[in-house]
């Protein structure tokens, strides 16, 4: 059956108009759903990569590195803290891996050091978690921050995430830590 | 007639322009994106190939579900302690035998006569050489951890991550004391335990060296429990121990050297009895990245065995 110009244009019209019904339904109903949750990082499956660090729409990240002083070894040699192959275990700047200078280092009894994470200052670039993760208890773990994030409708990070880490989470239960079980910030 | 091969033509523009702009929204992900900000590991991976003293001469597939500890007995013969039982193979690596276990072999030695100590959460059983019974006893505590055993004539040491402290037994169960608690007076300065690894094994003269892993240091205890020696080696290079608890095994040569293996690093080294390296037997990229769990023997010719428990098997590493 041959169509002329005009039933063409129409068909066309009302494909336009089913689908940006379908398409603003789809957003109003994704909207009304990302009203109750929020993006959240799976730590088990984060890698790292460094894009938190880089992607996310708010600046600094809305990620962070939270310490989950529950599970940690309170090294003096922390993999997390120190760059490798440092020759001395001190605060310097050049000892540490932090590209920000965003952990503190703190002395508690021989031989054991705390370290804290300044938020204000951490860019959530994902080093110390990584050298946490391989030579420590795994204690630093990545976590959007909720006070942060503007939980935009598509979060910028979970697009360009290599791990597919970053997930919807229902919004009474905001974070993801490993090893840890609470659902609060700490 | 023009006119719509125009409208055809911007009908196509307007879906390629659709298709990738979808493209760029659900399928883009940026995995070969370089970013300044990761961190690379790799490279600690590698070690100088002048470095290294050994190579790899042999592999021995295990059959189990987990692999935990080996020893090797006088005869060269090779024990490994798996989730459900010790299995015993002749120096060619032929299964010879296998001992029922009560529970996770999580390590084991084997003394002069052939008796086989095994290791589990919080027991001890001491098996003879055709496998049965001799004698059995529990460790007190509920953080009762085992994590590695000695034995030196009548005298067995108990290696207790749980509750960070070396326990010496005599062969019939009765506790004797305790070594390595903290005693600032007789500085000592007690045991550091962020994991369960926590070794020990006896020295050439009869002396006991445990592994103080917090502190990436061996101590030498005498049989009343005085320190009588230690030293330490704190570092990411080959030259200490990395991360936040090292060693996490270790074997002896015949000369006294340590054979030692860390997890995180996962490399093998030979330390002089001095502390200072000597050594690799293996470098980390030999292992896969995260391999936790690996131990070590030594044989009659100081071959290094490595009980390698992701890849499930025994890698023999020989001098080159
Ligand atoms: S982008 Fe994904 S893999 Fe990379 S650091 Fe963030 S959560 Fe981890
Ligand atoms: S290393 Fe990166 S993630 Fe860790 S505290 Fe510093 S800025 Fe934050
Ligand atoms: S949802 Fe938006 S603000 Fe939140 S982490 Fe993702 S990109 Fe950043």
């Amino acid at each position: 059956m041959k169509k002329d110009r005009r039933d063409f244009i129409n068909t066309c019209f009302r494909f336009a108009a089913g689908a940006s019904l379908v398409g603003v339904t789809g957003v109003l109903a994704h909207k009304t759903v990302s009203g109750n949750t929020l993006w959240q990082i799976d730590t088990t499956k984060c890698t790292q990569c460094g894009r938190c660090a880089t992607s996310c729409v708010v600046t600094p990240s809305a990620v962070k590195c939270i310490h989950v002083y529950d599970m940690c070894g309170y090294c003096d040699l922390c993999g997390g803290y120190l760059r490798p192959n440092v020759k001395n275990i001190t605060t310097g700047a050049e000892n540490q891996l932090c590209p920000t200078g965003a952990i503190k280092r703190k002395y508690i009894e021989d031989p054991f050091f705390e370290y804290e994470i300044i938020e204000d200052l951490c860019i959530g670039c994902g080093k110390c978690v990584k050298g946490c993760g391989a030579f420590g208890n795994g204690s630093l773990q990545l976590q959007v921050s909720h006070d942060l994030c503007v939980n935009c409708n598509q979060c910028a990070i979970a697009r360009d995430c290599p791990s597919d880490a970053f997930s919807r989470v229902p919004a009474d239960e905001p974070y993801k830590f490993s090893g840890f079980k609470t659902n609060k910030k700490i | 007639m023009k006119n719509k091969l125009i409208l055809w033509l911007l009908v196509v523009l307007l879906l390629v322009v659709v298709g990738f702009m979808a493209k760029d929204l659900f399928v883009s992900k940026n995995t070969t994106k370089e970013n300044v900000y990761e961190y690379d590991l790799k490279e600690l991976r590698k070690v100088d190939p002048s470095k290294i003293s050994h190579e790899e001469v042999k592999q021995i597939k295990i059959q189990a579900k987990e692999l935990h500890g080996i020893a090797i007995d006088s005869k060269d013969q090779i024990y490994v302690s798996t989730d459900e039982a010790i299995l015993i193979l002749n120096a060619k690596g032929e299964k010879i035998n296998s001992l029922k276990v009560r529970g996770e072999a999580r390590c084991l030695t084997i003394a002069e006569n052939g008796n086989v100590l095994v290791g589990m959460r919080n027991r001890v059983d001491i098996r003879k050489p055709d496998g049965s019974l001799r004698n059995s006893f529990l460790i007190p505590g509920e953080k009762a951890f085992i994590t590695s055993l000695a034995i030196d004539g009548e005298n067995i040491y108990v290696a207790d991550a749980g509750q960070k402290i070396v326990h010496h037994y005599n062969i019939d169960g009765k506790k004797i004391k305790e070594i390595g608690g903290k005693n600032t007076e007789a500085g000592i300065k007690g045991f550091v335990i962020p994991s369960p690894f926590f070794d020990l094994l006896m020295g050439r003269q009869g002396e006991l060296w445990v592994v103080n892993p917090g502190r990436h240091a061996f101590e030498a205890y005498n049989s009343k429990g005085d320190q009588i020696s230690s030293w330490e080696r704190t570092s990411m290079s080959i030259e200490g121990f990395s991360g936040c608890c090292n060693p996490a095994n270790i074997a002896i040569l015949s000369d006294g050297s340590f054979v030692t293996v860390e997890k995180g690093l996962e490399r093998v080294k030979i330390h002089l009895p001095s502390g200072d390296v000597k050594s690799v037997v293996a470098a980390p990229e030999l292992f896969e990245a995260g391999t936790i769990g690996i131990d070590l023997a030594v044989d009659s010719e100081d071959r290094i065995y490595v009980l390698d428990p992701v890849k499930s098997m025994i890698r023999i590493f020989e001098a080159k």
